[in-house]
């Protein structure tokens, strides 16, 4: 991801070449909470802090937003991951701290201080 | 060197022992981590970049210290996020020190006077606060992107010096560090009686909002080449001197990560303390299923590649020291000369 670019919003459609595991991994690296579709229609929300593709039973770990509670997940379960809350890493960019900064001191400058 | 002698001795003994049983891969420094929130946004740091609920929430005392039996590293290094703004870090560091562990409190001194006035610690020789101090007023200031926390923590350093702790600096340098000044900046920082200083190029973190003044490898020891050459006898370092050797580009070292693994809320973190792989459950998982072939320079792995960082290549000069003879006589010469 560069700059101020987010998945934010991203709703996945798993078909063709995008797969599962492919969704996962983004939503591994995603800084913000996702939305876990399930396969019985259930959905948890949550972040996702760790996963295995290569275990015998891959599986997605997250922290549930509203309990607190971790979560193992099986690929099996899930349907799908809509990467639905804020990136906390997204509008942090060194560029944004630059501008506030300036924009800071200009102010400063302004009141006199 | 600053390290104290019983400090020495111990990971010195540390290390034979480990050798001695025949191990390839151990442990040097635990790199604890009970909590990831941060009262301050530096724009170098990629730690701390998670949605509220993940900041607000706290490792449990029991379960930091089972990762430190289990991990059995004699240095415990706590970082964090801001390991003062963890609200059990008083009874974590009495437990530490109880088990004669070495523990370095890795802060940013801004609440540091604070916590001391308020007897939250008792001094040790166990006991190490690590301030974060990326150079003069100037350079710290905007590194952590906010003015006056230099002021805050030169004063929590003042304080601590004076009640008798154990303090010491940690020092990231980016590419837009001047010499001269971090010359300067190392003598500001024994004139505020530190024990010693550590330092190390940053990492370019992937979600670090600063990405343009990271170090690559070349850059990297020529400007620490300029800012060691020549140093004075009064700059103490509370590193290995073959470690500052490998940052001017006098020493050749691979990367040993899992010299200074890390622990935190979502477990052992795979493979180091800056690539953010995965996680084991356990310490034993980590040593054993992680495929270390995979990383350091030798591997090919892109992210290795300009990576200098202490955290993975400290363990190996602290394992070149005791491993060889040209390693003990090269960090003898430079402990008794001052000479890196």
């Amino acid at each position: 991801m560069e700059g101020d670019a987010s998945l934010r919003g991203w709703e996945p459609i798993l078909r063709g070449e995008l797969t599962l595991v492919d969704v996962v991994e983004h939503a591994f690296d995603y800084r913000g909470d996702v939305t876990v579709d399930r396969m019985d229609g259930t959905r948890v929300v949550g972040y996702v802090y760790n996963r295995d593709a290569s275990a015998s039973e891959p599986f997605v770990q997250l922290f549930e937003t509203k309990s607190g509670a971790s979560l193992t997940l099986p690929y099996t379960a899930i349907s799908n991951i809509r990467f639905t809350g804020r990136d906390a890493a997204a509008g942090q960019s060194y560029e944004a701290w630059k501008r506030s900064r300036e924009g800071w001191a200009e102010s400063t400058k302004s009141r006199g201080g | 060197m600053s390290v104290p002698a019983a400090q020495a001795w111990t990971v010195a003994t540390y290390v034979l022992k480990q050798r001695l049983m025949g191990r390839k891969r151990y442990p040097l420094v635990l790199m604890l981590e009970p909590l990831l929130r941060c009262n301050l946004a530096c724009a170098g740091c990629g730690k701390i970049q998670y949605p509220a609920h993940i900041l607000k929430r706290n490792l449990p005392v029991a379960d930091c210290l089972a990762a430190v039996e289990e991990c059995n590293a004699p240095i415990v290094s706590i970082p964090g996020g801001e390991p003062l703004l963890y609200p059990h870090i008083e009874e974590l560091v009495r437990e530490l020190v109880a088990r004669r562990k070495y523990v370095y409190v890795c802060t940013n001194a801004i609440v540091l006077k604070e916590k001391l006035e308020a007897g939250a610690f008792v001094p040790s020789r166990y006991l190490s606060f690590s301030v974060h101090m990326d150079g003069l007023e100037p350079e710290h200031d905007e590194a952590v992107c906010r003015d006056g926390v230099y002021a805050q923590a030169a004063e929590g350093i003042r304080y601590a010096v004076a009640q008798g702790f154990r303090v010491t600096t940690n020092t990231t340098l980016f590419d837009n560090a001047e010499p001269l000044r971090v010359r300067e900046f190392f003598d500001a920082m024994m004139d505020l009686g530190v024990e010693g200083m550590t330092i190390s190029p940053g990492y370019g973190y992937q979600k670090a909002p600063d990405q343009e003044h990271f170090l690559g490898r070349s850059r990297t020891t020529k400007l620490f080449a300029q800012v060691l050459g020549a140093k004075k006898r009064r700059w103490r370092f509370n590193q290995s001197p073959l470690f500052l050797q490998f940052l001017m580009g006098k020493q050749d070292y691979e990367c040993t990560p899992w010299g200074n693994p890390l622990y935190n809320m979502f477990g052992w973190q795979r493979p180091c303390y800056l690539l953010q792989e995965g996680y084991a459950p356990t310490f034993r998982q980590l040593m054993d299923e992680t495929p270390w072939e995979e990383y350091g320079r030798a591997s090919g792995n892109v992210h290795c590649q300009d990576c200098m960082v202490h955290s993975g290549h400290e363990p190996t000069a602290v394992n070149a020291t005791f491993g060889s003879l040209k390693g003990l006589r090269d960090t003898a010469v430079s402990t008794l000369t001052g000479r890196l």
